[in-house]
């Protein structure tokens, strides 16, 4: 992104769309952070600005690898869905990636609104490749960790964007490590990270991994999102 | 793409706060030539049961997602009751307090099929902005809408230059999904504007 400094007013409209405030007024002028900026298009979209400023620029790799991490319009060649993230449960009625006895995982790294360097995701890979997870192969995420380690390529780690979803699936007796890892980098990272877990419903309309997480002193939130089995080939 | 999943809020203030998305899987029912049309028919049947907000309508010729939000358990239950009975075959997922949406599956004889539960916010929680700003932004997951604006508007209305509704209108734009509810928005930027 870019803003037209000569044209600039300085009305600061684009500083209060900014979702990551990556724009400040500096002199009369809004000056845009390029560390900080996500690529996210939030500005270009909404700040209505006056004088047509706010110019998208061709983006270059690794910098391009902000944009499908933070814009919601852009699409993923991978995923082929709008957004950061995959299909997961929304079409397992369909798809059945979560069967009985396993466990979806999906961690958002610098949600809600603070960001995160991609770098952050590695504190989680290196240790969750470690007990073996399946990650999911339509991620954009996926598409970045190189080896089995769970090492990220090196060129991206210190781009920034709105955020990271790490998603992966897991045999239910493994839920209590994965639990475990979350506990130790909420520590020692650097910005906030949101935790969904995902599980079939048993026909009496049981959640059978709710005990486990209650167990290891997870709270479970009381809105969540359903599939109600509608969707059908 | 967990946008709908991690909506702050009170259980009270959840009870008005639901979104009904469909979705057609990659490679399987996205595929036949029928797809799009039903995911236009359901969003021109999202659309009969006063949605709060919706995914614009330019969007629904090319998204693989239909969406849009409500406040209250009566029009989705008439939403999955229509659906149920047109039997399109795309998924539907609906995000909100597990407690009511059970509750709604019931009474219309549907069983939850898969869950995606929340467990909140970990990590740095003392850079985020107040409890009460984070109900307005986490209603678009993909966090389009900044804390600044928020406070730009609640400063606005507290000086009677825009009006809470207007406000609330103003703050849905940036979520191009349609899922941000500017109905529950009122409700929270009235409790922000007079502290």
């Amino acid at each position: 992104m870019k803003i037209n400094e000569n044209r600039c007013t300085g009305c600061g409209q684009c500083v209060l769309v900014c979702p990551v405030q990556a724009i400040h007024i500096v002199d009369n002028i809004a000056r845009l952070s390029n560390k900080k900026c996500v690529e996210c298009n939030v500005c270009y979209r909404n700040a209505q600005c006056p004088v047509n400023a706010i110019r998208p620029t061709r983006l270059k790799w690794p910098r391009l690898v902000r944009n499908p991490f933070s814009d919601v319009i852009s699409t993923h060649k991978l995923t082929g869905v709008a957004g950061r993230g995959t299909e997961e449960m929304k079409t397992n009625d369909v798809t059945n990636r979560f069967e009985f006895g396993e466990v979806g995982v999906s961690i958002e790294l610098g949600r809600p609104g603070l960001g995160t360097k991609l770098a952050n995701v590695e504190l989680f890979t290196l240790k969750l490749s470690k007990i073996g997870v399946t990650y999911e192969k339509a991620s954009p995420l996926s598409a970045l960790i190189i080896d089995e380690v769970g090492h990220l390529k090196e060129d991206v780690k210190n781009e920034y964007v709105l955020s990271a979803i790490i998603e992966f699936k897991i045999p239910h007796e493994k839920l209590p490590e994965v639990l475990r890892i979350i506990k130790e980098i909420e520590n020692v990272i650097d910005t906030t990270f949101t935790v969904g877990i995902i599980s079939r419903v048993n026909d009496n309309g049981k959640i059978p991994i709710v005990k486990n997480l209650e167990d290891m002193g997870f709270f479970v939130r009381s809105n969540a999102k359903i599939n109600i089995g509608l969707g059908h080939i | 793409m967990t946008h709908s999943l991690h909506r702050i809020g009170r259980e009270s203030d959840l009870k008005e706060d639901y979104v009904i998305l469909a979705m057609v899987a990659r490679g399987l029912n996205d595929t036949n030539p029928e797809a799009r049309e039903k995911l236009i028919k359901i969003g021109e049947i999202l659309e009969q049961h006063n949605p709060t907000n919706m995914i614009i309508k330019p969007a629904w010729k090319v998204s693989t997602v239909i969406q849009g939000a409500f406040e209250n358990k009566k029009d989705v239950k008439d939403v999955l009751k229509v659906l149920k009975k047109e039997d399109l075959g795309v998924s539907i997922v609906v995000s909100g307090l597990v407690s009511e949406i059970t509750q709604v599956l019931k009474d219309i004889d549907l069983k939850p099929h898969t869950i995606h539960l929340s467990l909140g916010v970990f990590g740095k929680k003392e850079r985020l902005p107040s409890e009460e700003i984070l109900e307005l932004t986490t209603m678009c997951g993909h966090h389009c809408i900044s804390s600044q604006s928020v406070e730009n508007y609640v400063n606005l209305i507290k000086k009677g230059k825009i009006s809470v509704e207007k406000a609330a209108e103003k703050l849905a734009k940036p979520c191009v999904c349609g899922i941000f509810n500017p109905k529950r928005a009122v409700i929270i930027l009235k409790k922000l504007t007079v502290k």
